[in-house]
């Protein structure tokens, strides 16, 4: 249930525009995206390639400026706070997990996991003492003094979610976090996921093409052309989204629809409102015959002058002759 | 969870269900899911998830071992980056230290070059004057004083001398001054030699000082002026025999070391022995300017009287028995006056302990010491004698032994300097221009280091903000790793900078060094060591805290993006550069070509300021603009290559490969990098080179000949080879055994004819070529044989001014000279005087500049005819019985090192003898101009300092911005790999691409190079025309360049060398490599 006090992370009108120099101009990769999330909620955002998924995590995380719009994070709204407060506020909330682990290339898995706390100011020992716990945990504890390079993509990305869980987020942003992981790894990390979930009461907000792990999240956002479309439940099914859909409205009351959506209305055009009450809207199609264009006005020359009132009567004379003023053209009364 | 209480906020969002099951085609129904229609939360602020607390002190302590650690570690993971960066500071630091060590170290090799002949640098004496307190007459006294002088910083050598009597004069023309006489020779006895011949007369020592005394001035030396600094110095003149190696060996051979003149007049060389040697000292003085007491009734010696200065002195007798000649050494130039020229020098041990009695009460005991030269500040004429008045107060202020000894300090040493600090201001200058495009080029290499390491940190950086890196955190994180790195590379730079710079001021001629007798150890003071720690420390920090920021100010994503967007660079910049470059260079070229085209010799530009600039800059953005412009050339290198051998089946399988390469940042920085270091090599081994040859070229041009001996009267060749052979047998050197040949020039007055006016006419004799040393400068034409033909067969050249007196305007004209030769007879009448004129025809051939061993000064007002003309004027008797002043000689290769010894040492016997006015060798003047490089003192050792830090340049940094280059293209080998590429294309990839860069960036870069050696010639030729206006050096020989293909093409093999190294290392790493986990990136 949605209280006043319990959201973490609220995006309002994010529009987010690549600049290109290339023909094809500037991509808007978002359009305009609501989102709130709440504390211990996960939240999937699902869509195809290229429908701004990456992007939009960027935004909220707070990796990338939106062009426009909002990013508030408990409360504090993180597009208006700059350097060392911005860094200060992610440092305890939010943690990222990238698809690639984008570990530090020269740091061995100890060091790559203690660093968030060393930023902090943690002393290295106890910094380092944590990790080693985390790594445990995780069960690549032995290999904590490996470099990155000489570990394995599982155990790289489990890394980098000790890495993420080090700083006891209230918030983890995960693009793909097991695109990279064999389906049993993978497993594993959910459940590791899951646990923080409903222990922890960790938030997720994961970018993902993966059933399993949407699945996993209470619900899953469906994102196309830079827009939410629709919301979807636990039982999402990736492969088939029109059975658990619920299409969004947003305040500037845009709605878009999903493409099978509109297959199935039989494609664009216009529709009528013939039932249009609280929480209920009916659409129907408007037949093309139905709109009747009416274009054969004519225009005659005025027989009165507007601003003396003479009357020309039958002349055809362009100015009045009483006054001067030109003679303006009317619509031809009809019969 | 922790408790947030929310601020109110509205959510927007709707959420709508598609009433899917009654959805029919064109109908769909939407209706709102109510309890999810809004949500308003509150939020309150609270701050405790924000830390703006700074993190406590104690815990930035205590991880600063383990940040510095983490440092340490992750440098040495990414060592190729991390070398990048320390070659540069290295380099920076190497440069910047040597400019300024050397230009210290310039000061003093100048200095102590031109002090040469100042042994002692100063005479300290008693405060007071004989009969006054704090004195001591023990001589055992006196001398331990010298213990405790050299406790005082700066003195670095001290011994008691028997000699001049103590000075307390404030200036060397004062009374005081002229009163304190020296000792001197009065007769010496003795089995061998010929010592009655010997005058002891010494005239020249009051004419070129205060008129003191005109006698050969003797010196005793005790302890501590044998060996040590002091020994050195006066070892450095020995000509025969061996300076006595300690006190204890002076005085068991009873030593005596004689000027050369005295040795030569009495005919006695090293071991022989001297029975007995009488000299005078001052026991009573009266008169100069202020009167005084007759002395006449109270001396029971000699009385002196100096007219010069109206003193009488009061001379008394002591002798001295049993001595040996243990050396003989040559006479100096005259220096400073104080302690009188050239003695003859005895060990104090031949005196018994009541004549040191006898002299220390008569004053004549004082302590030479020495200084210690390195300490002198150099920077300004002031600094020095401030230094040296420190130095006197400090020294004049303490009491000696037991406080019962004051002494006086007198300065042999500061008016010299202050002489010689106005020269040193202009050799400066010079320098540190001369040095301007190797600083330039140590900071490109330090600034592109640091570019190409800090580019390697973006993503690193990115991340690190991603997982909460303050901005704090990661500046100071970057800035310790560099701070630490460039610390070590100031380091290594400095030390080595110190190491080499002694080597490089002994350098004699391009890249040709000789441990000199100068003995100089550069060090720096506190303040420079700063200086150059800041400029190379400070610098890098700068640009990385500049570059971080970049890096922090850029969005995380973008960091975090493994492929970055192409930056794009200053070409327009870059191209005006380069023109305004071209431009200068093509201006400097019409300038000395004399004209071009449509320009005259005021070249393109006629504005004399404008034209001056563009010749001071022009040189250095020729360099700059040209290494810019044609880096993009080389750096396409691959792609001209591939047009030339595309068709070949060694790279028609790698063509696809090729297309895209050339076009990266990296590749093209290190084509830039090639460019500026070997036009630099080029630049330097060009004029290096050049200057070595115009020094030898201008000594052939002053000496004229091997040896040039100026006879004080007229002799026949006859004559004149009797003379030179009799020295020649006399010095026995194996080297020089005979005359291989002799000239003169004649030097007669001849008249146009039908003109009055006279004509100053030198007559070159046949065969002068053999003896005259030629150069092609100064002949019409270029081949001396042919010139010298023509002379024979009476051809002539004239001087310019000459040339203008006679007006000839065309080669090949004839005139006819006349001569005049006057018989005197007597005849009924007296005196009677008749003349013959004869005269003969003579074609012009062009004009002469200078004749070798001649005034180039006078040459220009001569005309020069060959002897076959010579004679129709004279007749053959007058001829035949032809006699000179001035003899030329040829006696062995002046270039080989033992001729040259044994031409000093013939040298310094011939201009020792009677009938001599004066004699030069060619290698004596060599000595002194072969430091010059053709410009000024210490440009050959600033060229060879910038050929070898160049060609150290750019091998590093071929080395390292390659490996450097090859560690970020891993990537793409790999992906190259994983599509289907064997190692062998691979390899063969990068070899033919680097290869192609590196091959097109070295012929660009030495055409670069020749281009700016000829730039940088007009641009000498500006500071060649200064030398001559303020130092009065005379240079008639031009900066014709000269190439040195061998030194270039040793430094660009070596240069590909390490390029074929650094590709074989980096490649088959990066193909052993694992390819999924290049891949992977990571």
């Amino acid at each position: 249930m949605v209280t006043d006090n319990n959201i973490i992370l609220n995006a309002d009108s994010l529009f987010h525009i690549y600049e290109s120099k290339a023909e094809d101009g500037n991509v808007v990769a978002l359009r305009g995206i609501h989102v709130s999330i709440l504390e211990g909620e996960a939240v999937a955002v699902v869509g195809p390639s290229g429908s701004g998924k990456s992007t939009l995590l960027k935004c909220l995380g707070g990796l990338m400026k939106p062009s426009a719009g909002n990013v508030s994070l408990v409360g504090k709204r993180m597009t208006r706070l700059t350097g060392q407060e911005l860094v200060n506020l992610r440092q305890k909330t939010i943690s990222f997990i990238f698809q690639d682990s984008n570990l530090l290339p020269h740091m061995n898995a100890l060091d790559n996991v203690a660093q968030p706390l060393r930023h902090q100011g943690v002393l290295p020992r106890v910094a380092r003492k944590k990790a080693q716990n985390l790594l445990d945990k995780l069960g690549v504890g032995e290999r904590s003094r490996g470099l990155p390079e000489q570990l394995s993509g599982g155990e790289q990305q489990r890394v980098a979610i000790a890495r993420a869980l080090i700083t006891n987020p209230k918030l983890i942003l995960a693009d793909e976090p097991t695109g990279a992981l064999d389906p049993i790894t993978s497993r594993e990390v959910l459940e590791l996921f899951s646990s923080l979930n409903k222990e922890f009461g960790v938030a997720f907000l994961l970018v993902t093409h993966n059933r399993e792990v949407a699945s996993f999240c209470n619900r899953s956002l469906e994102l196309r052309e830079g827009r939410f479309v629709a919301q979807h439940g636990t039982d999402v099914d990736i492969s088939n989204l029109s059975g658990s859909r619920e299409l969004i409205i947003d305040d500037t009351g845009t709605v878009t629809l999903p493409p099978d959506v509109l297959l199935k209305v039989g494609g664009p055009g216009r529709f009528d409102i013939p039932l249009n009450d609280k929480d209920v809207i009916h659409l129907e199609r408007v037949e093309d015959e139905k709109i009747k264009l009416e274009s054969n006005t004519e225009l005659v020359l005025s027989p009165i002058c507007p601003a003396c009132f003479h009357d020309y009567s039958d002349s055809k004379t362009q100015l009045c002759p009483n006054c001067g003023s030109t003679r303006p053209m009317m619509e031809k009364e009809k019969k | 969870m922790t408790n947030s209480d929310i601020d109110e906020l509205i959510n927007h969002n709707a959420m709508l269900v598609i009433d899917g099951e009654e959805s029919e085609p064109d109908n769909i129904i939407l209706s709102q899911n109510n309890n999810q229609s809004t949500f308003v939360t509150n939020l309150n602020s609270s701050l405790d998830y924000i830390r703006t607390k700074s993190q406590p002190l104690r815990h930035k302590i205590l991880s600063f071992p383990d940040n510095l650690l983490m440092a340490g570690k992750s440098s040495w993971r990414g060592r190729e980056r991390v070398l990048a960066a320390f070659a540069g500071v290295f380099l920076a630091s190497l440069v910047i230290t040597t400019v300024l060590a050397y230009s210290v170290g310039l000061s003093s090799a100048f200095l102590q070059n031109s002090l040469e002949n100042d042994v002692f640098d100063a005479q300290i004496t008693f405060d007071e004057g004989p009969g006054k307190d704090f004195r001591t007459n023990d001589s055992l006294i006196w001398e331990s004083t010298c213990e405790e002088l050299l406790l005082t910083k700066g003195i670095s050598d001290c011994g008691i001398v028997y000699g001049r009597q103590g000075i307390r004069a404030n200036s060397i023309f004062d009374d005081d001054n002229i009163r304190a006489q020296p000792l001197v020779v009065d007769s010496v006895t003795a089995i061998t030699g010929d010592w009655k011949n010997v005058s002891w007369d010494y005239p020249e020592a009051s004419e070129q000082g205060p008129p003191i005394n005109d006698n050969r001035p003797i010196r005793f030396y005790g302890e501590g002026i044998w060996d040590g600094e002091l020994g050195d110095r006066h070892s450095r003149d020995t000509l025969y025999g061996n300076w006595p190696t300690n006190y204890i060996d002076a005085g068991n051979n009873r030593s005596i070391i004689l000027p050369s003149q005295i040795a030569s007049r009495a005919g006695v060389s090293v071991n022989d022995t001297i029975d007995s040697l009488t000299f005078t000292y001052v026991s009573d003085s009266a008169g100069g300017l202020d009167g005084g007491l007759d002395l006449i009734g109270s001396c029971l010696g000699e009385i002196e009287i100096n007219f010069d200065s109206g003193f009488q002195f009061c001379r008394e007798n002591l002798t001295v028995y049993n001595l040996t000649i243990s050396a003989i050494y040559e006479e100096g130039q005259f220096g400073n006056p104080t302690l009188l020229f050239n003695p003859v020098m005895v060990s104090d041990s031949v005196l018994n302990d009541s004549q040191k009695l006898i002299l220390m009460d008569n004053d004549h005991g004082y302590l030479g010491v020495s200084i210690d030269r390195n300490l002198l500040p150099t920077s300004s004429t002031r600094a020095a004698t401030e230094w040296l008045d420190d130095l006197e107060k400090n020294l004049e202020e303490n009491e000696y032994a037991n406080s019962t000894v004051k002494i006086r300090y007198n300065d042999v040493i500061s008016g010299t300097i202050v002489f010689l600090n106005i020269f040193l201001g202009i050799i400066q200058v010079f320098d540190y221009i001369l040095m301007i495009p190797i600083i330039i080029l140590s900071f490109s290499v330090l600034i592109y280091g640091l570019v190409l390491s800090l580019e390697q940190r973006k993503r690193e950086i990115s991340i690190q903000r991603v997982i909460g890196g303050t901005e704090r955190n990661l500046t100071g994180m970057i800035l310790l790793e560099l701070t630490v790195l460039g610390f070590f590379g100031w380091f290594a730079g400095y030390v080595l900078a110190l190491l080499s710079v002694p080597l490089v001021l002994d350098a004699v001629g391009f890249m040709s060094f000789r441990s000199s007798d100068i003995n100089i150890n550069p060090t720096l003071s506190f303040g420079t060591t700063l200086f150059i720690i800041l400029l190379t420390v400070g610098l890098t920090w700068f640009f990385g805290r500049s570059r971080v920021k970049d890096f922090l100010s850029i969005e995380i994503d973008e960091g975090v993006r493994k492929v970055a967007a192409i930056k794009k660079s200053r070409f327009w910049l870059h191209l005006i550069t380069f023109i305004i470059g071209i431009l200068s260079f093509v201006e400097s070229w019409i300038q000395s070509n004399g004209g071009w085209g449509p320009f005259d010799s005021n070249g393109i530009i006629s504005n004399f300021i404008v034209n001056a600039l563009l010749l001071l800059f022009g040189p250095f953005m020729l360099w700059v603009g040209g290494a810019l412009v044609l880096g993009r050339l080389g750096a396409s290198g691959p792609r001209i290559f591939t047009l030339i051998l595309g068709w070949s089946p060694l790279v028609t399988d790698i063509r696809r490969g090729l297309k895209g390469s050339g076009s990266s940042e990296s590749v093209n920085r290190l084509a830039v990098i090639m460019l500026l270091t070997l036009s630099i090599v080029t630049l330097a081994a060009v004029q290096g080179y050049t200057g070595t040859v115009v020094d030898e070229r201008t000594t052939s041009a002053e000496n004229g000949a091997d040896l040039k001996v100026q006879f004080s009267t007229p002799m026949t060749e006859q004559q004149a080879r009797d003379a030179i052979q009799l020295a020649i047998q006399r010095v026995d050197n194996s080297n020089i055994q005979d005359i291989d040949s002799m000239t003169s020039v004649g030097d007669i007055f001849t008249s146009v004819k039908g003109e009055d006016s006279r004509l100053r006419t030198w007559i070159l004799f046949d065969n002068h070529e053999d003896t005259l040393l030629w150069d092609t400068q100064t002949i019409p034409g270029s081949s001396v044989s042919d010139v010298s033909t023509s002379w024979s067969n009476n051809w002539f050249t004239a001087g310019s001014n000459a040339h203008t007196q006679i007006g000839l305007t065309e080669i090949e004209s004839f005139i006819t000279i006349e001569y005049t030769s006057y018989n005197f007879s007597f005849g009924p009448n007296g005196l009677e005087t008749s003349s013959t004129v004869t005269e003969t025809n003579i074609q012009y051939m062009g004009k002469h500049r200078w004749i070798p061993g001649l005034e180039p000064t006078q040459s220009s007002q001569v005309i020069t005819i060959g002897e076959s003309a010579y004679r129709s004027l004279v007749g053959n008797q007058t001829a035949n019985s032809f006699t000179s002043n001035k003899w030329f000689f040829e006696l062995c290769d002046v270039k080989d090192r033992s001729c040259a010894d044994a031409l000093r040492q013939l040298n310094s016997e011939i201009s020792n003898g009677i009938g001599i006015t004066s004699s030069t060798d060619w290698p004596t003047v060599h000595e002194e101009n072969e430091r010059k490089g053709g410009l000024i003192f210490g440009t050959p050792g600033l060229l060879s300092l910038q050929f070898v830090v160049a060609s150290l340049a750019s091998v590093a940094s071929a080395f390292v911005f390659l490996s450097l280059v090859l560690t970020q293209r891993k990537r793409e080998l790999a992906i190259l790999q994983a599509i289907g590429a064997s190692p062998n294309q691979v390899i063969r990839l990068v070899l033919f691409e680097i290869m192609a860069i590196l091959l097109v960036s070295m012929g660009l870069g030495v055409v670069l190079g020749l281009a700016i050696a000829e730039s940088f010639n007009g641009f000498f030729g500006i500071f060649g025309f200064i030398f001559q206006i303020f130092l009065g050096e005379s240079a008639p020989i031009d900066r014709e360049l000269i190439w040195p293909w061998f030194d270039l093409v040793l430094v660009n093999s070596s240069v590909l060398f390490a390029v074929v190294l650094a590709l074989l290392y980096t490649t088959r790493k990066a193909l052993k490599s694992d390819l999924a986990i290049v891949l992977k990136g990571e």
